[in-house]
């Protein structure tokens, strides 16, 4: 059975190219589906979420709605006073409360008794509600379904595009931040090893550019062509 | 027949492949931008300001909202020669101001209707194609259901993202089943996406619990 693991010239007869690009072309191939079969997962959970995000009237995948929500009040110990700068003060209500997450700053601190804050990891929500006069901290937290957790991955960057205030603070954001990157970065050697693999062979040249071409075509509409025609 | 099947499954794998890969690539490029909140600055921003007067207005203005407002809007911004995405339309009515954001990828409208003298100003930035493609990953999204996709263009664009990933799903099965004919290539190809299985499961249980 003819592959796309065998090196030009098919299998039992001599290449008819040089040794190096013989077996440039061979890796090339085996990495495509290397990285293919190790980034499976990662690719299927980002497509599968990305379409979901796109569908949100789909109602099976509500999670909001069914949230379990449980609020507690906790007393807070004396360290947390004492540290300066919202974020170390979070930080330490934080380790009191043994909550774990990215720190999501929604409000502006207006009196330095009070003090709001989110925490969010990817399932969870907490909203923080601190009172350093009182010496206390109330706890609303949210716990939502699996369908909640798969959209939440596929956006939990840490940070947000139209404020500058929200960084990454939790080394396990920094850990998916940099995840996603590779995973991009894999899907972009794909194309490209891919678009070589078609090149190497010739009788498939013409419809792959035809159909390449339609993609490229449609893609460059929405991509710049809107801007040229509108 | 099993051969057949075979250069079938093949076939798709490639022609498919071909045709998504320029929707893989700006899902896949935007990410960055996205993830480290960042845009490049290729060719510099430019905004620019116009007048228009004398607009036509709904007679029901007042008691519209969401999407019927956004239909009832779009005369107003044909006569306006804006085009586009229509964002979440402000009604100020203290100051009788219509505030109407349009969006086409890569280029943000906002236009403000003085409610009293029918009079828009009209401001464009022309943002360029980093902020087009993040616009576009970011596209239909998950908020504001009722008012989006309320132009063709984004509408087809929809489309084009869900079959985006439809594709994908084939590909990557079918990728599965051209790996697994390659008897040579099983061993490494399991121990691969065993890994990759245990770090993607890895990592998902430390982020949840």
């Amino acid at each position: 059975m003819p592959s796309f693991i065998e090196p030009r010239g098919g299998p039992g007869k001599p290449p008819n190219v040089p040794r190096f690009q013989a077996g440039f072309e061979r890796w090339n191939r085996k990495l495509h589906f290397y990285s293919g079969l190790f980034l499976l997962f990662f690719i299927w959970l980002f497509a599968f979420s990305g379409l979901i995000l796109n569908h949100p009237t789909w109602s099976f995948t509500e999670f909001w709605k069914n949230r379990k929500q449980t609020n507690y009040e906790r007393e807070i110990a004396g360290p947390v006073l004492e540290v300066k700068g919202d974020l170390a003060q979070a930080r330490q209500i934080m380790t009191q409360l043994a909550i774990r997450g990215e720190i999501l700053w929604t409000t502006t601190r207006t009196d330095p008794n009070q003090f709001e804050f989110q925490v969010r990891r990817p399932g969870h929500f907490f909203f923080i509600k601190a009172d350093f006069a009182r010496k206390r901290v109330t706890v609303q937290q949210s716990d939502v379904n699996l369908w909640g957790v798969i959209k939440a991955l596929h956006a939990f960057t840490g940070v947000q595009m139209d404020d500058p205030r929200n960084q990454r603070d939790w080394a396990l954001t920094t850990l998916w931040a940099f995840s996603i990157d590779a995973i991009a970065i894999g899907l972009i050697f794909m194309v490209l090893s891919s678009l070589y693999m078609w090149l190497e062979i010739p009788q498939k040249r013409l419809p792959g550019a035809v159909v390449l071409g339609l993609g490229s075509l449609i893609c460059g509409l929405f991509c710049v062509g809107l801007r040229w025609l509108f | 027949m099993r051969v057949r099947f075979y250069r079938l499954i093949r076939d798709l794998h490639l022609y498919l492949g071909l045709f998504i890969s320029p929707f893989v690539l700006v899902f896949a490029i935007s990410v960055f931008f996205l993830v480290h909140s960042w845009l490049p600055r290729i060719v510099s921003e430019t905004t620019s300001t116009r007048t228009v007067s004398a607009l036509p207005l709904p007679d029901d203005l007042a008691t519209l909202s969401g999407r019927p407002l956004i239909d009832a809007l779009k005369p107003t911004l044909k006569k306006a020669g804006v085009r586009g995405e229509v964002g979440f339309v402000r009604h100020m009515v203290k100051e009788e101001k219509l505030i109407i954001p349009v969006t086409i990828p890569g280029r943000e409208t906002t236009v403000s209707i003085s409610l009293a003298n029918r009079e828009a100003t009209i401001v464009t930035r022309e943002a360029g194609l980093a902020n087009a493609l993040v616009t576009l990953h970011k596209s239909p999204g998950q908020h504001g259901p009722d008012i989006r996709m309320n132009w063709f263009y984004m509408r087809a664009w929809r489309w084009m993202a869900d079959a985006t990933v439809y594709l994908i799903l084939f590909i990557s099965v079918s990728g599965i089943y051209l790996w697994y004919v390659l008897r040579a290539e099983r061993r490494v190809g399991v121990v691969l996406l065993f890994a990759g299985a245990l770090s993607f499961f890895a990592m998902a249980y430390a982020l949840v619990h």
